[in-house]
């Protein structure tokens, strides 16, 4: 439903006009139910359809700007285990604050979403790979760092990242995209959890590689990476 | 079964170097001369967006530059500069940071124009910018071939190959037609070529082409201070020679009424 116009005053300037009271009270309604209609309940985070539109409309933005768009997925290690160990209610609350830390440790523009029971996706407008690599390893450490006292229990959690990258020229719709980001997931969780997959699994385009400057400029000397101390008679040598 | 004539398209080429200041824009208004003076008619484009460079080489007075034409509904042909005959010069503008990204719909536009352009010519000559930035890919994955000019210095070397590593790798071009400037001599230029053309080959998936060298001489610096063609100011100077037997080579080799390899695998 579209918001109404703009004004919520009575017009006739009437005052506690209970028709511009309620048309108040409509407006604030409309707004609510529209925050509820793309929120999941539990985690305060986006919901599926919410991130199917935004997906969509960023996906657009790349083919129209030539700017990336980043996703990351990721899915909580065990958390089955924690479910029939600690109940659900517990359950829940790692979910809560699993998403608080998210929302704390992602960038304005980046779209927290709740994709399926523990799992999130991130939508991270015009972001490069090298950059989804690094927001993805940062949650990475946050996640896997941190120890949680929820009703007594103290449980450690860890989650398993797909990263992906949606570029301009490429023939992709988001949900091709999503399931090539949840296929990344699957490989991160197939080889130990606790880790980031990507296809390219290095993430930086190569560059000229060290072997390849050696072939090409043969006269290359090697340096060392600290400072060499000045040769003690090289002064001496000097002044004589 | 026939297969359906194709609508007449020009041989794009696409001059780059990845470093700057190895003569690439001399050498293409040159190169393109060259050709025009053997019967081909040519469109020289200057691609660079930002710092043009081509019309100043020849000392033109520039009034529509393909800023304008990206920016607004023109005749393209309009911007059109004829400065010899059979030979066009398409000009840029100069001081534009915003066309040194060219975006998607920018890019969409550019191939639109230069192929409306491009029906009057034989060959479109694209002279890119230096490094590695989104409108010198989008020319280098545009054009036929891919012509790029390397002098015998390391700086050189190592950026010309970069380019072709970034060319070849992300955007899946093949083949290198290598043009070494500034040689002291024949077996310098055949030299660079060897060198860059080994590493390529044990590296990289390409096939590198060598068009011939161009030597260092005096002739090619007055002419850029004159601003005059040295093939039209100095004919008989050892560069301009050079660059004619390379415009023979590029009609020959290259091959202007065959259609490309790379231009079939890519539509």
């Amino acid at each position: 439903m579209k918001p109404l116009p703009p004004s919520d005053r009575c017009p006739v300037s009437r005052r506690r006009c209970p028709l511009a009271a309620e048309v108040r009270r409509l407006r604030e309604e409309c707004q609510r139910l529209l925050e509820l209609s793309r929120t999941d309940p539990l985690t305060g985070l986006y919901n599926w359809r919410h991130l199917v539109s935004e997906l969509d409309r960023e996906m657009e933005r790349t083919r129209r700007t030539g700017l990336p768009t980043g996703l990351i997925m990721f899915d909580l290690d065990h958390f089955k285990a924690v479910n029939d160990a600690y109940g659900h209610q517990v359950g829940d609350a790692v979910l809560r604050w699993v998403s608080r830390l998210v929302r704390e440790n992602i960038r304005r523009l980046d779209i927290p979403c709740r994709y399926g029971g523990e799992e999130v996706v991130l939508i991270l407008p015009g972001t490069s790979l090298p950059r989804a690599l690094k927001l993805a390893e940062r949650l990475r450490r946050k996640l896997s760092g941190a120890v949680l006292t929820l009703d007594g229990h103290s449980l450690q959690i860890s989650a398993s990242f797909g990263v992906e990258v949606y570029s301009p020229g490429e023939d992709l719709s988001a949900l091709a995209f999503l399931e090539r980001a949840d296929r990344s997931l699957m490989e991160a969780k197939a080889r130990g959890r606790n880790r980031i997959w990507h296809r390219d699994r290095h993430g930086l385009p190569d560059a000229v590689t060290p072997e390849e400057r050696q072939y090409l400029l043969p006269r290359m000397k090697n340096y060392g990476t600290t400072e060499a101390p000045v040769a003690a008679d090289a002064s001496v040598s000097e002044q004589r | 079964m026939e297969r359906p004539r194709r609508l007449w398209q020009p041989m794009r080429l696409c001059l780059s170097s990845g470093k700057g200041g190895v003569g690439k824009t001399s050498l293409a208004v040159n190169l393109a001369f060259a050709l025009a003076g053997q019967g081909c008619r040519v469109l020289l484009v200057d691609g660079d967006l930002g710092l043009a460079n081509v019309d100043v080489l020849l000392g033109l007075e520039v009034r529509l530059t393909l800023r304008e034409l990206l920016a607004q509904d023109l005749d393209p042909r309009a911007a059109l500069v004829y400065v010899a005959p059979g030979l066009a010069v398409l000009p840029a503008a100069s001081g534009v940071a915003e066309l040194v990204t060219l975006t998607p719909e920018d890019q969409v536009l550019l191939g639109r124009l230069l192929a409306r352009l491009g029906r009057d010519f034989q060959v479109v000559l694209v002279d890119t910018a230096a490094g590695l930035g989104p409108a010198v890919l989008w020319f280098n994955t545009w054009a036929h071939h891919n012509l790029v000019v390397v002098t015998p210095d390391p700086t050189s070397l190592t950026d010309a190959y970069a380019l072709i590593k970034v060319l070849s790798r992300a955007f899946g071009r093949k083949e290198f037609h290598l043009l070494v400037n500034q040689v002291s001599g024949e077996a310098e230029g055949e030299r660079t070529f060897a060198a860059l053309s080994q590493v390529a080959s044990r590296f990289l998936e390409v096939k590198l082409d060598y068009l011939g060298s161009i030597p260092a001489d005096p002739a090619v610096q007055q002419g850029v201070r004159e601003q005059l063609p040295f093939v039209q100011a100095a004919p008989r100077a050892a560069a301009s020679r050079a660059v004619a037997s390379v415009a023979a080579q590029v009609l020959g080799s290259i091959g202007l009424w065959h259609s490309s390899p790379q231009e079939e695998a890519g539509s």
